[in-house]
């Protein structure tokens, strides 16, 4: 197999996911399915506050924002979440920016999502084998390739985890609260502290994409050649992103922009308040299908770089270990007829 | 004393004001007392961040009493060191407000030189000293006294000259330095107002701001040159001077306060407003050149204020304003001075958002309510903020622009618009929700100083606001509108209290209003009605209707409570509001879809506006619906979050 460049490895990431649609439909049914007991918890809570009021009327209609914000004082935990800016494009500003500020959220949205990068750990193994095979394995070899490399994944969790705490915990607030406090600290217009906050953000956001593009290829590492070790994938990781700098970088960037090109059509198409006939459906349904294709560009990511590695120092499909194979119950082996 | 003839000189120009409809700043025949005139001159080094100056004092005893004693404002000490009352009450209220500087931008004020001319000439600096009429904190130095030798009898004068330093703070209370942007603000030392009970001249608060005499002001102000400079009045005079700094002289008379800023940066633009029936003002606006392009949004909204105000109080007699638009993180933004205000914008500021126009009709309209009508502010904040809140709410929805919720992300430089919500008067403009989260916080008619510093905003500014448009709603606007008139054409240029804003709304409306103002004034209780209870059972042919409405709350006032049949009629009652609940009855031939307590929604400040109605089937509903929809909007942003944090795996 020649070696992909990057647009090639992006073609062919996209080709992948788009033929193993399972796994796209299964991460969107996990997204949806850890968010929905909160949701309902949510509704529990605004039928209740909202009781049989005629305020109900004009919540149902548009916005009542006089109720919501009635509604959010009278809050606690997750109910003080629910506020305007969970309205359509809105709410994809809110979260983005949330994450570059590193803006609390209440513990029960923390622990929701603490649960759901735990799953996602765990479904890593089988997601990338799949994409890495490139043809089908069942339920029970995704399954079985996601068990068999979940423990390997905890302990890249654990180096990730330490980065990423360094990265958020550490650089962040020494970023933005005392390197920007002191650099805007006798800056007299906006638009130099403007220049020197989004200069901040593209240094902490090279800074993540590069510990994310090390992490990546180091799963994939750990998957194509069956790395046990955590350590070893990351710095495998590393040699491989420095030896292909030009194709990885690239491969990222491609990402990146798939990634702005949804969400510039979601901030074309996010409805907005409406009403609650069948509008509600339909902006429901306009909010999943954004879901789906971020959702998209996350496994794209995993699918190009898995390509991109493999077309440099594997081949296409190659995967060290063999296949997965689901045993048969001792009844089928005894009819199985002998070799 | 630095320039002893050109205070010679303008002394005889402040008592020879000529008339005249040019605008110059003078005024006749006087509008005011004019019994505390000052002439400063005061110069800036912009290196070392100070200003010295010297001043000299017009004043006049317009009490009953003899004066034995002056007593001087020094705000700028108010941030001396963390001792000062500010300070401490900015601490009590909350710890990150206190900005971080260093010790040589705390900024302070010295005065140098304290005397009285003429006559009872005498040298009073060796009998300075601070006192602190509040609170007795002996480290707070913002009020200056000092025993005269001679008692000044009412309606005598005296002339009090005086020499000062001052440190120019980095910005503390809209006043101070950033780089080399200069807002000059409570600056010279400042007489409090003598009353019959004596001086009231308050320690510097964190919550409320100032209060003193009508005068003339006339101020010289060396700057560097080439630097732009605005302030209080109009400029008469400006020379260069040889070591490149450049002198202007500024007058303005029936005012009671004067400020200044000044930079290099300053981009000046003028505008005038003209009105078929209101004397026409020119419009100087000073504005940050990345502003440039907002420079008609400050000078529409500036227009509005004028001719809402204008028509609706009392006309703006100087014939001038300067709007200023304040540097970023300068923290002077939003601030009124007389003939001057300060507005605030960003640098991505969309149409139809809340700035600049809703600070800038705000800061102008306190030319009517603070410029003119010179309440107490340390004792009696609600009467101007209160009142301009309210008028600019009403400005805000007269004018006919429909403004837009907005939010901001990314370190607050990037603004959304929610243009599916418009703002509304009712609550965004009389700014209801952080009325609610406080209602109880204080009684109003605390003096002001005393609120509790972190919730007293929402008393002084968002109470009065919601109880004057209660008022609108339940008396009408021409009721209320004659009361404010009335209150603004008796009161300007003098300093009303608020019984006497009480006694004008009581003899205007022709009614006995003091158990309302027992309510929303004098007491700290929230309102609160509700339907408790909505019941409509078949009985025999007829369907009986049992409707209770309840007073959750401590405070009463009349409301009108409404049931609503399912063949669209309705019972409409009216309900004094004083008893705990009210049972209604009803036997109809239809049954009730809806009873709802205050319907026309009169009562602004009731804080809790859901429980207000209760439905039954088929409009019972909307809840579910409602829920649903909300709960899926919700459930997408959360799924969102949950993708943007998976990049971590």
């Amino acid at each position: 197999m020649t070696a992909l460049n990057a647009a090639q490895a992006w073609r062919e990431g996209v080709r992948r996911v788009a033929r193993a649609p399972l796994i796209v439909i299964g991460v969107w049914l996990l997204t949806a399915l850890v968010s929905l007991p909160l949701a309902l918890s949510i509704r529990a809570d605004l039928m209740s506050h909202l009781g049989s009021s005629l305020a109900a009327e004009s919540a149902a209609q548009g916005v009542n924002l006089e109720w919501m914000q009635e509604f959010a004082d009278q809050a606690t935990g997750l109910g003080t979440t629910f506020r305007p800016t969970i309205i359509g494009f809105a709410a994809v500003l809110d979260n983005l920016s949330g994450f570059m500020d590193t803006v609390s959220r209440p513990v029960v949205v923390v622990s929701a999502a603490a649960a759901y990068v735990v799953l996602w750990l765990f479904l890593a193994g089988g997601i990338i084998d799949r994409y890495a095979r490139d043809r089908a394995t069942r339920a029970h070899g995704f399954f079985s390739a996601s068990g068999g490399y979940f423990f390997r994944f905890v302990r890249l969790a654990v180096v990730m985890g330490v980065v990423y705490a360094l990265l958020f915990g550490l650089l962040h607030p020494w970023m933005f609260d005392r390197v920007y406090t002191r650099l805007i600290r006798n800056v007299n217009v906006e638009r130099t502290a403007f220049m020197i906050r989004a200069s901040l953000y593209l240094v902490f956001g090279l800074l993540l994409a590069a510990a994310n593009v090390i992490f990546d290829y180091a799963k994939v590492r750990a998957v194509v050649e069956d790395r046990r070790s955590a350590l070893g994938a990351v710095v495998a990781a590393i040699h491989f992103v420095r030896r292909h700098a030009g194709a990885a970088i690239g491969l990222y960037a491609l990402n990146v922009a798939a990634f702005a090109l949804v969400l510039a059509i979601y901030a074309v198409l996010a409805p907005r308040a409406g009403g609650s006939g069948w509008m509600m459906w339909v902006g429901f349904a306009i909010g999943q299908l954004y879901v789906l294709l971020r959702l998209c560009v996350k496994l794209t990511f995993w699918a190009s770089e898995t390509s991109l590695f493999q077309s440099r120092l594997a081949h296409a499909g190659y995967v060290a270990t063999p296949a997965p194979a689901w045993p048969d119950s001792p009844t089928a082996e005894a009819l199985r007829p002998a070799p | 004393m630095r320039s002893v003839h050109f205070a010679v000189a303008a002394l005889v120009s402040l008592a020879a004001s000529a008339s005249g409809a040019e605008v110059t700043g003078t005024i006749d025949p006087p509008l005011s007392p004019r019994n505390a005139s000052y002439v400063i001159d005061a110069k800036l080094d912009p290196s070392s961040h100070t200003i010295s100056g010297s001043e000299v004092i017009i004043w006049r005893n317009i009490t009953t009493k003899p004066a034995t004693e002056l007593q001087f404002h020094l705000y700028w000490n108010a941030w001396r060191d963390d001792r000062s009352t500010w300070l401490r009450e900015t601490k009590l209220g909350s710890r990150r407000a206190i900005p971080a500087v260093r010790a040589d931008e705390r900024g302070h004020i010295d005065v140098t030189a304290l005397g009285v001319r003429g006559s009872a000439r005498a040298d009073l600096t060796t009998v300075m000293r601070f006192v602190a009429p509040d609170d007795g904190n002996a480290d707070d130095r913002t009020v200056l006294a000092a025993r005269l030798p001679q008692p000044v009898a009412p309606g005598n004068s005296i002339t009090i000259e005086l020499s000062w330093t001052a440190q120019v703070p980095r910005t503390f209370a809209r006043t101070g330095v950033i780089d080399d942007y200069f807002f000059i603000a409570q600056w010279f030392p400042k007489l409090g107002v003598l009353q019959d009970a004596g001086w009231n001249c308050h320690q510097f608060h964190n919550g409320t701001e100032f209060f003193s005499d009508y005068g003339s002001y006339d101020v010289r102000l060396t700057v560097p040159t080439g630097w732009i400079l605005g302030a209080t009045g109009v400029e008469r005079e400006r020379h260069d001077n040889d070591d490149r700094t450049t002198t202007y002289r500024y007058h303005q008379d029936d005012v009671h306060d004067f400020v200044w800023t000044t930079s290099p940066t300053y981009v000046e633009r003028r505008a005038r407003f003209e009105h078929a029936t209101l004397p026409a003002v020119d419009m100087r606006l000073l504005i940050q050149p990345e502003h440039v392009r907002q420079a008609d949004r400050h000078f529409e909204a500036t227009r509005a204020a004028l001719k809402y105000y204008g028509e609706w109080f009392g006309a703006y007699p100087y014939g001038h304003i300067t709007i200023v638009d304040p540097a970023y993180q300068s923290g002077a933004g939003g601030m009124e001075y007389p003939t001057l205000f300060t507005a605030g914008t960003r640098l991505f500021a969309p149409e139809h958002v809340q700035d600049p126009e809703d600070v800038a009709v705000h800061e102008a309209g306190h030319q009517f309510w603070y410029g003119m009508v010179g309440n107490n502010e340390f004792e009696d904040a609600w009467m101007d903020e209160g009142l301009n809140t309210f008028a600019e709410a009403r400005v805000l929805g007269t004018w006919g622009t429909p403004y837009y919720f907005s939010q901001r992300y990314f370190g607050g430089f990037i603004p959304y618009v929610f243009t599916d919500i418009v703002r509304t008067r009712e609550d965004d403009w009389n700014r209801f929700a952080g009325y609610r989260r406080a209602p109880n916080s204080d009684r109003q008619s605390t003096p002001s100083f005393r609120y509790y510093p972190s919730t007293g905003g929402v008393i002084t500014y968002n109470k009065t606001a919601l109880w004057l448009n209660t008022m609108e709603r339940w008396l009408g606007w021409p009721t209320v509108q004659r009361i404010m008139s009335t209150h603004f054409s008796r009161w300007k240029f003098k300093h009303p209290k608020p019984q006497d804003f009480i006694d004008v709304a009581n003899e205007v409306s022709g009614r006995n209003l003091n158990g309302y103002f027992d309510q929303v004034y004098r007491s700290s209780d929230s309102f609160d009605y509700g339907i408790q209870d909505l019941r409509s059972d078949k009985d025999g042919a007829k369907y009986r209707t049992l409707a209770v409405v309840r007073r959750y709350g401590e405070a009463i006032f009349p409301i009108d409570v409404r049931v609503t049949f399912a063949d669209g009629t309705n019972a409409v009652e009216h309900w004094d509001g004083v008893e705990r609940w009210r049972l209604y009855t009803y036997e109809k031939a239809q049954p009730a879809i809806s009873a709802e307590a205050d319907p026309g929604h009169v009562l602004l400040l009731d804080v809790n506006r859901t429980n207000n109605s209760r439905t039954l089937k088929p409009l019972d509903a909307s809840g579910p619906r409602a829920a649903t929809k909300w709960s899926l909007k919700w459930m997408v942003w959360l799924q969102d979050l949950l993708v943007t944090w998976s990049v971590l795996v």
